[in-house]
């Protein structure tokens, strides 16, 4: 089972995207109660949206321009308050990155289960996206690695050009890719020590 | 001065009764209006002990009430007894609303307490909770008279830790009260930088607690966190007393629910428990105190705002110092003990000042401060 790491929720910042509305103050009420700042915006984000710990937006009346990021672009957990249920608004809303849902009506509930499943959900989605970049750079090495290896290879078995490729990455401290693509821009293994 | 007969100092200052009227504005109240309100507590089941204890204080202050003709209405008691059952709960919660009942004292366990929320919303009603509980609720139609975690867990671990050192036993019942205390005092000793050696349920009313012992006999622990409730609590107690008398193994157990109205049951096998709450030492303990101060603060409150008053007004309107609610979190301000049951009674080792209620332990104190910091007993 992943562990859960409550985050620390006493005195983070939280804003909520909505026109005024009872549900936002049944929102600001169990913020509040939890320990958060909360204030409210509309018609759409003003700038010290930017410095939220956590974001809450409306569905329902909601769409891109509310917002100072391009959608899926949020800088932290976003929570979403849906009240109409049509396939067209939960589109929208995870299109935006919600992390999290609440249904409107807002009542005396569901504000902290929100916080924890939202920060839980943009902190996976983080490291996912951080391990999913570094997967595509090291993809994207594959040919040059190829093509070092075969320099390398010129004379010898292709297992020792791979072991001698990972020698010179560990000797520049320098992942395999960046090390392959050094010795094709050099166009060949001539150059066996790192330039001084 | 409604209310002022209080015998006991060191409930004064957790619950403190305090002055103040009941108030000269009747609001047109006739003299002779009753005022029903609900009691819904086990009078039997497995943890019956700790509803006669706040039975036994609604009903004093009912008395105070009632006995004191500043108040312009008399307090009209209905009771119900859903009898250890969580599931007769919800159904009994509504029967007293229907009985005329606006305002319920009740429920010890949070499984029962979160069974009547519903019904407490879908009804309009209060319930005025008199028990410690296990945090992350802020319900707007429950008043929390008793402690949650920050005022019960926290100092309580926080004056043990440095003292019994790194490595903790955590017991508990069942259900959320147990899951949740035990979830938080594991955070809190491996921030500390100490270790969980075994963490073991009951069911409500089990007494077979075999296997805890035999697991605390193979690790022992420097301190057990006992959660347990009611019988399965006496059995777990009364066994590690004779670990202690028959093998000379002393493990201090550290308690968030345990007051005065259990030593009796307890005998013996009370020595030395450690606990942790709002007051020790006088009567018949804090949740007695707690439902006294629920009964007596609401029957001041309304007294001022009004007997149909909505909560956030009676919560609003002063009630003599009897018990400070925080309005945005519906919990009591309380202060926090830590005491020793020495010679069949408890002694005060610590005290914490009232400080202003942290349901959601959002403003805890950090823990990786205790590494290293060993304290003398």
């Amino acid at each position: 089972m992943r562990s859960l790491r409550t985050p620390s929720l006493g005195g983070a910042r939280a804003v909520i995207l909505h026109r005024p509305h009872p549900t936002v103050e049944a929102l600001t009420r169990q913020l509040a109660a939890i320990g958060l700042q909360a204030e409210a915006h509309w018609p759409d984000l003003g700038p010290t949206a930017l410095a939220a710990d956590f974001v809450f937006f409306d569905v329902d009346r909601g769409h891109d321009a509310q917002f100072p990021w391009p959608p899926g672009a949020a800088p932290m957990p976003m929570v979403a308050l849906i009240g109409s249920e049509a396939p067209g608004r939960i589109e929208w809303a995870l299109s935006m990155g919600a992390d999290a849902q609440m249904l409107k009506p807002v009542g005396d509930g569901g504000v902290h289960a929100a916080l924890l499943i939202a920060h839980a959900a943009f902190a996976a989605r983080r490291a996912l996206a951080a391990e999913i970049d570094g997967l595509r750079a090291r993809l994207a090495g594959r040919r040059t690695v190829v093509r070092a290896v075969a320099l390398l290879a010129a004379g010898s078995d292709e297992e020792a050009a791979y072991a001698e490729l990972r020698r010179r990455a560990m000797e520049w401290r320098v992942t395999i890719e960046e090390a392959a693509a050094r010795l094709v821009a050099q166009g060949g293994p001539l150059v066996r020590r790192r330039p001084a | 001065m409604p209310g002022m007969a209080r015998t006991a100092a060191a409930h004064r200052a957790a619950f403190p009764g305090g002055g103040g009227g009941a108030g000269r504005v009747a609001l047109g109240v006739s003299l002779a209006q009753r005022i029903r309100i609900g009691l819904l507590l086990s009078r039997s089941g497995s943890y019956a002990i700790l509803s006669a204890a706040c039975r036994s204080g609604a009903l004093r202050a009912v008395e105070e009430v009632n006995a004191d003709p500043a108040f312009p209405f008399a307090l009209d008691p209905v009771e119900r007894d859903p009898a250890g059952e969580s599931d007769a709960y919800a159904p009994l919660c509504a029967e007293l609303v229907s009985q005329g009942a606006r305002h319920i004292l009740g429920c010890v366990t949070s499984w029962s307490r979160k069974e009547v929320i519903p019904t407490l919303e879908r009804l309009g009603a209060v319930l005025w909770y008199p028990c410690p509980y296990e945090g992350f609720e802020a319900s707007s139609q429950v008043v929390y008279v008793h402690a949650c975690p920050s005022r019960h867990l926290v100092p309580l671990l926080a004056w043990a830790l440095p003292r019994f050192g790194a490595r903790g036993y955590l017991t508990g019942s069942n259900y959320i009260w147990g899951w949740e205390v035990n979830r938080v005092a594991r955070d809190l000793i491996q921030e500390a930088g100490e270790t969980v050696l075994g963490e073991r349920y009951l069911p409500l009313g089990d007494c077979d607690a075999g296997r805890m012992l035999a697991e605390i006999r193979a690790t022992r622990p420097g301190f057990v966190l006992n959660n347990l409730v009611g019988a399965s609590s006496y059995a777990f107690l009364a066994a590690m007393a004779r670990l202690r008398e028959e093998e000379g193994l002393a493990i201090p157990v550290l308690s968030c629910n345990l007051t005065e109205c259990e030593l009796p049951t307890l005998g013996a096998a009370a020595e030395g428990l450690i606990a942790a709450g709002p007051s020790f030492g006088e009567g018949n303990g804090s949740l007695e105190a707690a439902a006294h101060a629920a009964v007596l603060s609401l029957a001041r409150r309304m007294a001022t705002a009004g007997p149909e008053a909505p909560l956030d007004a009676l919560l609003a309107a002063p009630d003599g110092g009897a018990l400070e609610i925080d309005p945005a979190t519906h919990h009591a301000t309380l202060p926090a003990l830590v005491a020793r049951v020495e010679g069949g009674a408890f002694r005060v080792l610590e005290r914490q000042e009232a400080r202003p209620p942290d349901p959601y332990l959002a403003r805890r104190p950090s823990f990786a401060a205790a590494r290293l910091r060993a304290v003398a007993p």
